[in-house]
């Protein structure tokens, strides 16, 4: 019991430091880098339900990050739609291409599936790239409306922005935590762990599999409609990508898969290293992040394949010596 | 009316009859063994009930309903629980977590799932390594894992594919004890095992399988006398030289 309340008390720690971070460090830039972190750690958290959680790897999330992203712009373009409902929106058709995927998908076992969800993220991205309604490879520059909190458009600070990434983050992370806890967490970790076991207990696993595609489709769209408002610009090429695929396959593995923090560990990692080479480098640095990315997940999956958060089990198991 | 009830039940793969119109009853609180050597089809014809294959001709009914083809979980639902031959424990969760998977077959409540792992685990004896990784148990407590999860679906019978095989004499003694406790509590069993001393003192019936056909099916006592019987195990030459005697 005294763990927990320990446990408690760090989150609430946690919690009202990053509320008042963007008070303290007031220039764009810190806020910018926070922004991306909680952006990617949701975008972990999302995909660590099916991938981590349900051991279904997916090379292919961008579709989903996509989905959202175009389908709140082009609702906030074509019709005026405010992007708050274009991203439920967006969520809600993730959750429709998710079954599409699954469909077929699911009857793949283990590398199969990653290779599948792999080659319909191409044809995902292909399609975006020919399609002249959506702006096709030119892509959409978002219009710029008066800041408020119903256009979800801030022009004279980040602070807003700040605000609702990190509700966005809270949300990924209760959700985690109430899965973690209930019968879905039990029946994913299950059906990871042993397909046939898990039948003769009674899990339709298909269906499960589904339930966990579909919630890992749905958060991962509202960050795609979240990052549309957030830079105001999106083409084929930044929110349809496998590179964006295989880095929030890359945070959730480097920080430890099937966990809550795992995801959240990676992006607190992964992100700055991904900024701060950015600016040191410029475009001619372009990839120095994903070098060092690789690396990475070299080292960690020699010595500790449970990722970042298998050393803190380490050391506890030390300390109980 | 018998609470599983396999009619005429065939199974084919290719050219191969792994099961050859197999009949069998098992009756509410009845311990049935199954038994016959390598190859008889014997986890062949638990794999046609349990939903892990379709059968090619026959019936399986349970409870009155016919449950043939019925895929592996909703088997599962109807309350028919199976161990694995070769246990199948969620080696990355703990014994407790293990067992929980079993027990939300009934509930959608995690702190109900909890409690009915605990019993479960309690009436296994497996209480006091339930906070272990079920990876690191021993060969022994893994089948006692397998056999808690099963149970934990709450079956009306429960079908163990050789549960006791592989086990020393105590493990193997502790093994039968349990078997017999589930029975108690108002569970059928059907039991799958090769090795006939664990079966012939708890089996309430015996069934012999031998090339997929069912060559005897009687009380134990009668079974192990049974002329078919022992040329399927021994062979004809044996069979040959006791009817010399």
């Amino acid at each position: 019991m005294g763990r927990n309340k320990n446990q408690w008390i760090w989150l609430a720690i946690g919690a009202i430091l990053l509320l008042i971070y963007p008070l303290i460090l007031t220039l764009p830039f810190p806020r910018h880098l926070m922004i991306m972190i909680f952006l990617y750690a949701s975008l972990g958290l999302a995909w660590n339900l099916i991938g981590g959680y349900a051991g279904q790897i997916s090379f292919g999330h961008a579709i989903f990050f996509g989905t959202g992203a175009y389908t709140s712009t082009l609702m906030l373009m074509k019709g005026g739609i405010s992007p708050w409902v274009g991203m439920l929106a967006g969520g809600l058709i993730s959750i429709g291409i998710a079954f599409i995927i699954g469909y077929p998908c699911f009857k793949l076992a283990g590398h199969y599936f990653a290779i599948a969800t792999i080659a319909i993220g191409e044809i995902a991205q292909q399609w975006m790239l020919n399609w002249d309604w959506a702006g096709a490879a030119v892509g959409l520059t978002l219009p710029i409306l008066p800041e408020s909190l119903i256009n979800l458009e801030f022009h004279s600070s980040k602070v807003p922005y700040y605000y609702i990434a990190f509700g966005i983050f809270a949300l990924s992370i209760l959700i985690t935590y109430w899965i973690d806890r209930s019968k879905l967490g039990y029946y994913f970790k299950a059906i990871k762990g042993d397909l046939e076991a898990a039948r003769s207990l009674g899990i339709d696993v298909t269906r499960y599999k589904f339930y966990a595609l579909a919630l890992s489709a749905f958060f991962t769209s509202l960050c795609g409609s979240f990052y549309a408002q957030y830079v105001l610009f999106i083409d084929p090429d930044s929110v349809f990508p496998l590179i964006l695929s295989i880095v929030i396959c890359l945070i959730a593995t480097l920080g430890g898969v099937g966990t809550i923090w795992g995801p959240v560990i990676g992006a607190f990692i992964l992100i700055p290293i991904s900024e701060f080479t950015r600016i040191h480098f410029g475009g001619g640095g372009k990839g120095t992040d994903l070098i060092i990315y690789g690396f990475l997940i070299m080292v960690i999956s020699i010595y500790q394949p449970f990722g970042v958060i298998g050393l803190s089990k380490l050391f506890k198991k030390k300390e109980a010596q | 009316m018998p609470l599983l009830e396999v009619q005429e039940l065939s199974k084919r793969f290719g050219g191969l009859v792994a099961n050859d119109r197999i009949n069998l009853q098992v009756n509410e609180g009845e311990i049935i063994g199954l038994i016959g050597p390598n190859g008889a089809g014997k986890t062949t014809l638990f794999n046609c009930i349990a939903g892990f294959y379709p059968p090619s001709e026959g019936t399986v009914r349970f409870k009155g309903e016919n449950i043939t083809g019925l895929p592996a979980n909703e088997v599962c639902l109807m309350g028919i629980a199976r161990t694995f031959q070769i246990v199948r424990v969620f080696k990355d969760m703990t014994v407790l977590d293990n067992v929980m998977v079993g027990a939300f077959n009934r509930t959608n409540l995690a702190a109900k799932a909890k409690q009915k792992a605990l019993e479960v685990l309690d009436f296994c004896g497996l209480s006091p390594k339930k906070g272990m990784l079920a990876g690191g148990l021993t060969i022994a407590d893994k089948k006692r894992l397998e056999f808690a999860k099963a149970l934990a679906t709450a079956p009306s019978l429960l079908m163990l594919d050789e549960a006791i095989a592989g086990l020393n004499q105590t493990e193997t003694a502790e093994a039968v004890e349990l078997v017999k406790k589930v029975r108690q509590s108002g569970i059928s069993i059907l039991l799958v095992e090769h090795v006939m001393e664990v079966v012939m003192p708890i089996s309430d019936r015996v069934m012999v399988l031998d090339y997929g056909k069912k060559i005897a099916e009687d009380a134990p006592e009668r079974v192990i006398n049974n002329e078919e019987v022992i040329k399927a195990y021994l062979g004809d030459k044996y069979h040959a030289s006791r009817r010399g005697h």
